[in-house]
C-alpha cells in the first residue's frame, strides 16, 4: 500500500491538475479567497501555496468583483489566472467582468486578445442557507463565448480542470458541496476529457437521464431503485454544460423514448430546459420532463432543504409517472413538467 | 481480552477515508493518550489516540490505504501472547472496540 494508489479525493483531483499545470506554465496563477496556505475551503488548493509561493498562490480580499475583474485583466494581459469563487452564489458579484469582459474580449478585439481564465467555484445546498446553496449555471450557459463544466467525480474534475487550464477563453468550473465527500477513482493518464463531450454513467434501455454534477449520483441510485422494479435507466452525466454533447443525448433518447432530465437548480430556465429543446431540435418526438428544486430558496434547516431539492426517491417518482404517462398516450414531446416534490 | 479498533465517527457524508500513518507497528504497546494512527478525511486529519492500554497485533489498513467508515481496521489485545484468530479481519467485527480519544 502507498499513497500513490489511484484512488484519490475529489479535491486531490483538482490540486493535482492544477500543479501540474502550475509547474508546466509558468502563466498559471491562483486568485481567491483562502487559497494561499489555508489551501482553499475544501482544500481543493493543498499544497500549491507550499511549491508556488505567495506571488502565484494569491490571497484576495473578500472582493468578488475585484478577483474577478483582476483575473480577466491578467488573462488579457497574458497570464492564465484560476481565479476561486467559493461560493457560486457570489458569482452574482462578479459577472460583469466575466460576462461583459472576459467572455467578450476576443470577439471585441477581433481575435487579437483572449481571456484564458479559469473560474473554479462550488455551487449546491449542504446546510448553508438561501446565499451559499443555488445552483447557478444555467446563468451562464446562454453567454456567447464562455464555456461551463460541472464534473461529477475525482477522474473527470481532473479532466476538465485540465481542459479548461488548455482552453484560449474564460472555463466556468462548478463543482458540488456534496462531492468533496465521495472518493473515487483517479483519472487515467493518458485520457483527455475534452470541454463538450458528456459520458453514459449507466446503460440502459427504457428512459434516460440527463444529469451533472452531484445529482448523476443521486439519478444513478434512482436507477439502482427502479431496476429493483424491472425499469431500465440510461444516465448521462452530461459534464459539460456550454457546450453541450447533443449528440450523446439525442443518441441516448433515440433508443429509450423518453428523457427525464435532473439538476439541483431552478427548472425554470434550467438546464433541463435547454437539453430537452436542443434534443428535440433533432427530430422526433419523446416523452419528457423535468426535476428540479422547488420554486424556493433553500432554507438552512435541514428538513426544508432537503425537501426542496430532488433525492432518489423524487427522481425515481418522476420517471414512473413519464413513463407512465407515455405508455397510456398522455405525453409527447414538451409533455410533463415536474418539480421535485 | 482481544479489541477491534474501528473508524471514529466523522460525521455524516463522510463513508470512506484514508489512512495517513500508522505511529507503531504490529507488536507496539500503547499507552492510554498516546498518538494510534492519523486518518485523513477529505478535509480533516483526525488523530486517533488510545484511551486505553492495549498491544497493536493486526493491521489492516496500511498507509494509505482507504477504508470505508466504521469498518475494522486493526486488532489490540491486553496481553502480547493473546492468541489471535486465523482470519482476524472476519473475527474482528465481533470484538469489543478499543477505547480511543
Amino acid at each position: 500500500m502507498s499513497t500513490e494508489a489511484p484512488r484519490m479525493f475529489f479535491r486531490e483531483a483538482i490540486a493535482r491538475a492544477i500543479a501540474e499545470a502550475m509547474r508546466a506554465d509558468p502563466r498559471v496563477i491562483v486568485l481567491g479567497q483562502d487559497v494561499g496556505s489555508f489551501g482553499g475551503a475544501y482544500r481543493e488548493f493543498d499544497g500549491l501555496y507550499a511549491e508556488f509561493g505567495a506571488e502565484r498562490v494569491r490571497d484576495t480580499p473578500v472582493a468578488e468583483a475585484a478577483i474577478m475583474g483582476v483575473g480577466v485583466g491578467a488573462a488579457a494581459a497574458g497570464w492564465r489566472p484560476v481565479v476561486s469563487i467559493t461560493y457560486m452564489d457570489f458569482v452574482m458579484l462578479a459577472l460583469d467582468p466575466l460576462v461583459n469582459y472576459g467572455a467578450k474580449l476576443r470577439y471585441k478585439t477581433a481575435g487579437r486578445l483572449t481571456a484564458p481564465v479559469v473560474v473554479k467555484t462550488t455551487a449546491g445546498a449542504r446546510g448553508q442557507g438561501v446565499a451559499h446553496s443555488q445552483c447557478l449555471e444555467s446563468w451562464l450557459m446562454g453567454v456567447p463565448g464562455l464555456k461551463v463544466v460541472s464534473p461529477s467525480n475525482p477522474a473527470d474534475a481532473y479532466g476538465l480542470m485540465r481542459s479548461a487550464l488548455k482552453a484560449d477563453g474564460p472555463v466556468v468550473f462548478v463543482d458540488h458541496k456534496r462531492l468533496y465527500p465521495i472518493p473515487g477513482e483517479g483519472p487515467d493518464p493518458d485520457a483527455e476529457t475534452p470541454i463538450g463531450k458528456g459520458r453514459i454513467a449507466r446503460h440502459g434501455a427504457d428512459l434516460t437521464i440527463a444529469a451533472h454534477s452531484f445529482m448523476v449520483h443521486v439519478s444513478l441510485q434512482a436507477a439502482e431503485i427502479l431496476a429493483g422494479e424491472g425499469i431500465s435507466i440510461e444516465v448521462i452525466d452530461l459534464r459539460s454544460l456550454a457546450p453541450l454533447d447533443v449528440d450523446l443525448i439525442h443518441a441516448s433518447v433515440s433508443r429509450t423514448g423518453a428523457l427525464l432530465t435532473v439538476e439541483e437548480g431552478q427548472v425554470t430556465c434550467g438546464v433541463g430546459v435547454e437539453v430537452a429543446a436542443r434534443v428535440r431540435e433533432r427530430g422526433a418526438a419523446f416523452a419528457v420532463a423535468r426535476v428540479g428544486a422547488i420554486a424556493a430558496p433553500v432554507s438552512s434547516n435541514p428538513v426544508l432543504e432537503a425537501a426542496s431539492i430532488p433525492n432518489a426517491e423524487t427522481v425515481a417518482r418522476a420517471a414512473r409517472l413519464l413513463l407512465g404517462a407515455r405508455d397510456s398516450g398522455h405525453s409527447g414531446a414538451g409533455g410533463g413538467e415536474l418539480s421535485a416534490l | 481480552m482481544l479489541y477491534r479498533l474501528a473508524t471514529p465517527g466523522v460525521g455524516d457524508e463522510v463513508v470512506e477515508i484514508r489512512v495517513l500513518q500508522w505511529h507503531g507497528d504490529v507488536g507496539a504497546a500503547f499507552a492510554a493518550g498516546e498518538l494510534i494512527v492519523e486518518l485523513e478525511t477529505h478535509k480533516a486529519l483526525i488523530e486517533v489516540r488510545a484511551g486505553q492500554a492495549g498491544i497493536l497485533r493486526r493491521i489492516f489498513a496500511a498507509d494509505g490505504a482507504w477504508i470505508q467508515v466504521g469498518q475494522s481496521f486493526a486488532v489490540f489485545s491486553d496481553a502480547p501472547d493473546e492468541p489471535v484468530g486465523d482470519d482476524p479481519a472476519a473475527e474482528a467485527a465481533f470484538l469489543a472496540n478499543f477505547v480511543v480519544d
